[in-house]
């Protein structure tokens, strides 16, 4: 039972945040029934507007680094819900979870993080006064 | 020499003319709003403290009808309804930075900040840097308004309620998503003081070529005391796009150099 309200719960924030995300636009261009996780090291964060951007390199086959972009919600939305400019900082080890791009590009939208040092990172969750 | 006597008189003559032409237009000005008196930024202590940060709050019914099914259409909106959702577009004007408008412009994930100064109501809205102004001076809605994104508002304060009346909007925006609005759409507003913190919004928006009958909705929002409104400038970074046909995409790369990969 306790398993199920769990799941309940995380279903519900992941409608939740869904549905903020939708304010500015439309999950069209990820696959929202595909998971991917991918490791590597953050190159750049853009802590910017409409959407936070991770560029994190990623060490494919025969070691040719490629840079992979995960969109995240705003700095607006997520300075309030705990994160910063610095919460990931170039150089970092990471490993993101993602719902990746239909179009197979290197590219995804964030789902949450891995790092390192074991702290873990999410967009969902109430805003904080 | 009598050539530049000439002009130079002729140049003086358009500038005075120019001069004399702004002057009734700021007289009328001046008329109509009279600089606030002492007594006028007192009686605003009298009014509901609606200043400070709001944010929908949480389960609070952002985008959520009292309808489930959404707005009664009328049969033509209701199959133009059926026509714009046959194209399968992908997304809306939002996805390049275009701001919703009124009536989506309330429900946005962002919080807005309410601002009482004598004769008006402004909410400041974080999303998309956005601004409603709502003369609470008594004015009459225009007749033939200019066509806006927000319309043409005007408040009133009914016991504690401020009570909006808009119209006027922009044929950029829609009444939802794939109901575009009529020339005649209008929308009233109450909003109420609920508890210490909290506010209640009844929209409700009339529509006669549109709708077959009144589409109310209701929201809940949170004040957040310790909260600023923060910056959105939404073409900072704004790598999502639609095209003309719908088709939604991103741009992984940046031509600029400046803020990419």
């Amino acid at each position: 039972m306790r398993r199920f309200i769990l799941a309940l719960v995380a279903v519900t924030a992941l409608a939740a945040g869904a549905r903020e995300a939708a304010a500015h636009h439309s999950f069209a261009p990820f696959n929202l029934e595909a998971e991917k996780t991918i490791s590597g090291t953050i190159k750049k964060f853009d802590w910017t507007n409409p959407h936070t951007w991770i560029w994190v390199d990623v060490a494919g086959n025969g070691g040719k680094v490629e840079t992979w972009g995960i969109e995240g919600m705003s700095p607006n939305y997520l300075g309030r819900r705990g994160w910063s400019k610095n919460s990931l900082k170039p150089g970092d080890k990471v490993s993101i979870v993602i719902r990746p791009m239909r179009d197979g590009s290197p590219g995804g939208m964030f789902v949450r993080a891995t790092l390192a040092d074991g702290r873990e990172l999410r967009q969902s969750g109430q805003a904080v006064d | 020499m009598r050539a530049t006597l000439s002009s130079l008189l002729t140049l003086v003559a358009a500038v005075i003319a120019v001069m004399l032409a702004g002057r009734p237009a700021d007289a009328q000005t001046a008329a109509k709003t009279p600089p606030p008196a002492t007594a006028d930024w007192t009686a605003l202590a009298k009014l509901p403290d609606f200043t400070g940060v709001w944010e929908i709050a949480p389960g609070g019914g952002r985008g959520r009808g009292a309808a489930p099914q959404g707005p009664s259409l009328t049969p033509a909106a209701a199959a133009k309804r059926k026509e714009l959702q046959s194209l399968g577009r992908e997304d809306n004007q939002t996805a390049n930075c275009v701001p919703p408008g009124m009536p989506g412009i309330m429900g946005q994930p962002y919080p807005m900040e309410f601002l009482l100064t004598p004769g008006k109501v402004t909410i400041v809205i974080e999303a998309y840097t956005q601004v409603r102004h709502i003369y609470t001076d008594g004015r009459p809605l225009p007749e033939d308004p200019d066509l806006k994104f927000h319309g043409t508002s005007v408040g009133r304060w009914e016991g504690n309620a401020l009570v909006v009346d808009t119209i006027g909007f922009s044929p950029l925006t829609e009444l939802v998503a794939n109901v575009p609005h009529g020339d005649k759409m209008r929308i009233r507003e109450r909003f109420t003081l609920t508890g210490p913190d909290t506010m209640s919004i009844e929209t409700t928006v009339t529509d006669p070529d549109v709708l077959s009958a009144p589409y109310t909705t209701a929201r809940t929002l949170q004040r957040h005391r310790s909260w600023t409104i923060a910056e959105y400038v939404c073409q900072e970074n704004n790598r999502n796009f639609v095209d003309e046909k719908g088709k939604a995409g991103i741009r992984l790369d940046d031509p600029t150099g400046k803020s990419g990969k």
